[in-house]
């Protein structure tokens, strides 16, 4: 792998190689000396202490999992590394070298490659384009060399496995397919020090594993990983060590052959936690008789640009999975019972009645709620309070003749706010300085009055820590107690097995089958429900 | 409201007075905006000694009356994460559609009023479909009905202006006073009035600042955001009708090339007031504020007599200094 960055350098390989060298050759330091030693570092904001001392050590070719509630210091920390930040205190090293980045472009400079969850794609060019931004090669006269370009990307692609299009443009690709883009943007240059925060977030396994084997490739150049994740069974699919932040202090450092799911939940939520519990197998305290009670969302033959006859009952007080890769119609067929897309053949009929033109606005007459994918851009106006957003699809019913009820809404919020422990100083709080476990608990807060008949969850726990997430799917689960029909897509197969009673796989926009939970023995089994349909279609 | 709640929400919930006077006043900026008013009263007040006095500051209303209540209208357009460039243009249509009226259908205020309005709501309503439904940016739409709309103006008539011998009306729009307030002002403030019950106490408001603070996340509300912010235009059109009657009552005619470059003016006085360019935020006391700086800078400078060319350029300084100190 070594030199593959001078090929990516353009036409002057010569030069450039002899950088690459002194860059990357992991010769150069012994494996002993940590690529990054970050020690006794604090950082406050304003009176707030984020972080209050933190040790952490990645040696060459380590993928060193960083774990830890939302707010417990994670961000902090991967910010000064990257230079967006500087610390108040305590020590930085990278490779035996002692830094304190200005700037984002110096600690790039020094190896340091970050893939944020929110992404810095550009997304009117091409994904060889956006690879390749600043670097482009170029004639002597400076124009660009096009081909050169797709080439080289389309080489370094094929050799990691990275499944993309170099000449796709990046704002129609789904959202898994821009984030490996960037992915491998933050691997093509002189990586020393790569940082993942949250990759995987929207990644369906399939996808997940591509993103495993590219990140094992890189630590065989002696790249060191720090990898911050809220999915503990990939740190120990992909990690060689562990350290766990609580309340911006060290909670545990852990070799990962050596620790178990259990230890690490005890160290990230701290002792005497609810969540401890959540390993204990599941007790269905709910009766969910499937066959006996009338569906109360029934889809026949429903087709449209991206369905293809779905059929679909959902009973009351039922949660009902939908598995499936990126792209294979899960979230279009929640969008299209949503009525954001139009039904061409076929109907939805929510507890038997049937709707000739849906849009969002009927489908919630009717009883429909949407629990979005992305909670930043379909969930929430960020820049508005609580309140506002909470009010938001419920408008009608503060309304006296079009004036607000303003004292109902404020009354009304309070009290969601306080049913679903949103933790904020009051409902007036602007939703974009929540974390983001309790701005998906606004999301959820839009449909907890009136219940909903049918409630529809897209991806409910992404990007949230481990403590909230045990409030969501009791959330979820007291939701079907009272007997509202739930709908839910996830990537995390856990997730569903976890949450569901049946599970429906889709494939390209129609449904393959419907099996019931007890028939699903762990996620392996639905991972190979979910891989079958592909491969049959491969086969044939 | 259980116990719980009183952890969690703390120790929030100002009396409900209290809180209706800080959106009204605050917005969501800081108080920088009143400071720099006050800075200029008091150096205008220094500086002339003319300034300070009640008839004074009932000129500087009557002057900025047009661009006010425009501004009303323009609040919600911003907030709705658009721009309307036409207001000036669809003033000098509406005004020659009023005065027209009145003088070829029927000789009263009321027919004016219809036709002024009424031909104002058309444009804005005709701004609103293009913008939504066409899904062509509003900057590019209201940019060609601010051409159309002037050229239509000055072909009714071959650019003839249309002289209005309507009393009531003149009397109604431009002259009378309503418990000693001058016209112009009063028809200000009830836009203002209105401006503020639409945005802060309706539903409307709220669907307006989430079709602007975030339109996929209104959408996914089950927010019908075209209808929202076509109304904006809409809106901001009839606003532009009321400034017509205003205008052509004061000068007893409507005239095709009146207020040319208002619109930048009524920009400045809403992004001045703390609306956002990027949508979803502002609120109309901010707006009229920032309508009275405008004004004042203006009335300030001719009384301290500085020649007009030097004008434009502190009046331009000012705005943009203005904006960057209270954006912090």
């Amino acid at each position: 792998m070594k030199g593959m960055d001078s090929r990516f350098r353009g036409s002057d390989g010569i030069s450039s190689t002899a950088t690459s060298n002194s860059m990357n050759s992991p010769a150069q330091l012994s494996p002993q000396t940590p690529l990054v030693r970050v020690s006794g570092v604090t950082k406050s904001f304003g009176g707030v202490h984020a972080l209050r001392g933190v040790d952490l050590e990645v040696f060459p070719g380590e993928v060193h999992a960083l774990l830890g509630e939302n707010g417990a210091g994670k961000s902090t920390l991967i910010k000064i590394l990257s230079g967006v930040h500087k610390h108040d205190s305590g020590r930085i090293e990278i490779a035996g070298r002692e830094v304190r980045f200005a700037s984002p472009a110096e600690s790039r400079a020094a190896g340091v490659a970050v893939v944020y969850q929110d992404l810095s794609l550009v997304e009117s060019l091409s994904v060889g384009a956006n690879l390749m931004l600043g670097r482009e090669p170029q004639t002597r006269f400076g124009f660009l060399k096009k081909r050169q370009l797709m080439t080289e990307v389309s080489a370094f692609l094929r050799e990691h496995g990275i499944p993309l299009d170099p000449r796709a443009t990046v704002g129609s690709l789904p959202f898994a397919y821009r984030q490996m883009t960037e992915i491998s943007k933050a691997l093509m240059g002189d990586v020393r020090i790569l940082i993942l925060d949250e990759p995987t977030s929207a990644l369906t396994e399939g996808e997940e594993k591509i993103l495993f084997d590219a990140v094992r490739t890189v630590t065989q150049r002696g790249v060191g990983v720090i990898y911050v994740t809220h999915r503990l069974n990939e740190v120990f699919r992909i990690s060689q060590n562990v350290t766990v932040f609580r309340d911006g202090a060290n909670a545990g450092s852990f070799v990962t052959a050596k620790t178990d799911m259990k230890q690490l939940v005890t160290a990230i939520v701290g002792p005497g936690h609810a969540a401890l519990g959540a390993d204990a197998p599941i007790q269905k305290t709910r009766e969910v008789a499937v066959s006996a009670s009338k569906p109360v969302l029934t889809l026949s033959r429903v087709t449209n640009d991206c369905l293809n006859c779905v059929d679909l009952n959902v009973h009351a007080g039922e949660i009902h999975g939908l598995a499936g890769l990126i792209g294979s119609g899960r979230t279009e067929i929640l969008e299209t019972i949503f009525g954001l897309r139009a039904v061409e053949q076929g109907e939805i009929r929510i507890e038997g009645v049937a709707l000739s033109n849906r849009k969002p606005r009927t489908a919630i007459e009717q009883g429909v709620a949407l629990v979005p994918e992305d909670r930043q851009v379909q969930g929430l106006v960020l820049d508005h309070a609580i309140e506002r957003n909470l009010t938001l699809p419920r408008l009608p019913h503060f309304s006296r003749l079009g004036w607000l009820d303003r004292i109902g809404a404020m009354t009304q919020a309070r009290a969601v706010v306080s049913k679903l422990a949103v933790k904020a100083p009051s409902a007036s709080t602007v939703v974009k300085n929540l974390s983001g476990g309790n701005q998906q608990k606004v999301v959820f807060g839009k449909w907890h009055q009136p219940r909903p008949r049918v409630l529809l969850l897209d991806e409910p726990t992404v990007g949230v820590d481990v403590g909230a997430r045990e409030e969501i799917y009791a959330l979820v689960n007291e939701a079907a107690r009272s007997g509202t029909a739930v709908l839910v897509v996830s990537s995390d197969l856990a997730e569903l097995l976890r949450l569901c009673d049946r599970i429906s796989i889709v494939a390209d926009g129609a449904i393959v089958e419907t099996v019931g939970r007890e028939a699903i023995d762990g996620t392996e089994a639905l991972h190979h429900l979910i891989q079958l349909p592909r491969a049959a279609a491969q086969a044939s | 409201m259980t116990e719980s709640s009183s952890t969690t929400v703390a120790a929030a919930a100002p009396p409900r007075a209290r809180q209706l006077v800080s959106q009204l006043l605050q917005g969501d900026q800081p108080y920088m905006l009143y400071v720099a008013f006050v800075i200029m009263l008091v150096v205008f007040s220094a500086a002339s000694p003319h300034f300070l006095s009640f008839d004074n500051f009932l000129n500087i209303g009557r002057q900025t009356a047009l661009v006010s209540i425009m501004a009303v209208g323009m609040t919600f357009v911003i907030i709705a994460r658009q721009i309307d460039l036409s207001v000036g243009s669809t003033l000098a249509l509406s005004g020659m559609c009023a005065a027209l009226a009145m003088a070829h259908v029927y000789d009263s205020w009321l027919v004016g009023a219809v036709a002024g309005i009424g031909t104002g709501a058309l444009v804005g309503f005709i701004n609103g479909v293009l913008t939504t439904r066409l899904a062509i940016p509003s900057f590019l739409v209201t940019l060609g009905t601010l051409s159309a709309a002037r050229g239509l103006a000055m072909l009714i008539t071959d650019t003839k202006p249309v002289i209005i011998t309507s009393d009531p009306y003149i009397e109604l729009f431009g002259e009378t006073t309503f418990l000693g307030i001058p016209a112009p002002i009063a028809w200000t403030l009830l836009a203002i009035v209105i401006g503020i019950l639409l945005l802060h106490f309706s539903i409307y408001g709220r669907q307006i600042y989430a079709a602007g603070g975030n339109p996929t996340a209104a959408l996914y509300s089950g927010i019908n955001t075209r209808r929202v912010t076509t109304l904006a235009f809409v809106f901001t059109g009839m606003l532009a009708g009321l400034a017509a009657l205003v205008l052509s009552a004061r000068s007893h005619a409507a005239r095709p090339d009146v207020v040319q470059g208002i619109e930048l003016d009524v920009i400045a006085a809403v992004i001045l007031g703390g609306c956002s360019l990027f949508g979803g935020r502002g609120f109309i006391l901010g707006t009229v504020l920032g309508s009275l700086i405008i004004g004042t800078l203006n009335n300030g400078l001719v009384l301290l007599g500085v020649s007009s060319s030097l004008q434009l350029v502190i009046k331009g300084a000012i705005i943009v200094a203005a904006v960057a100190f209270t954006k912090r």
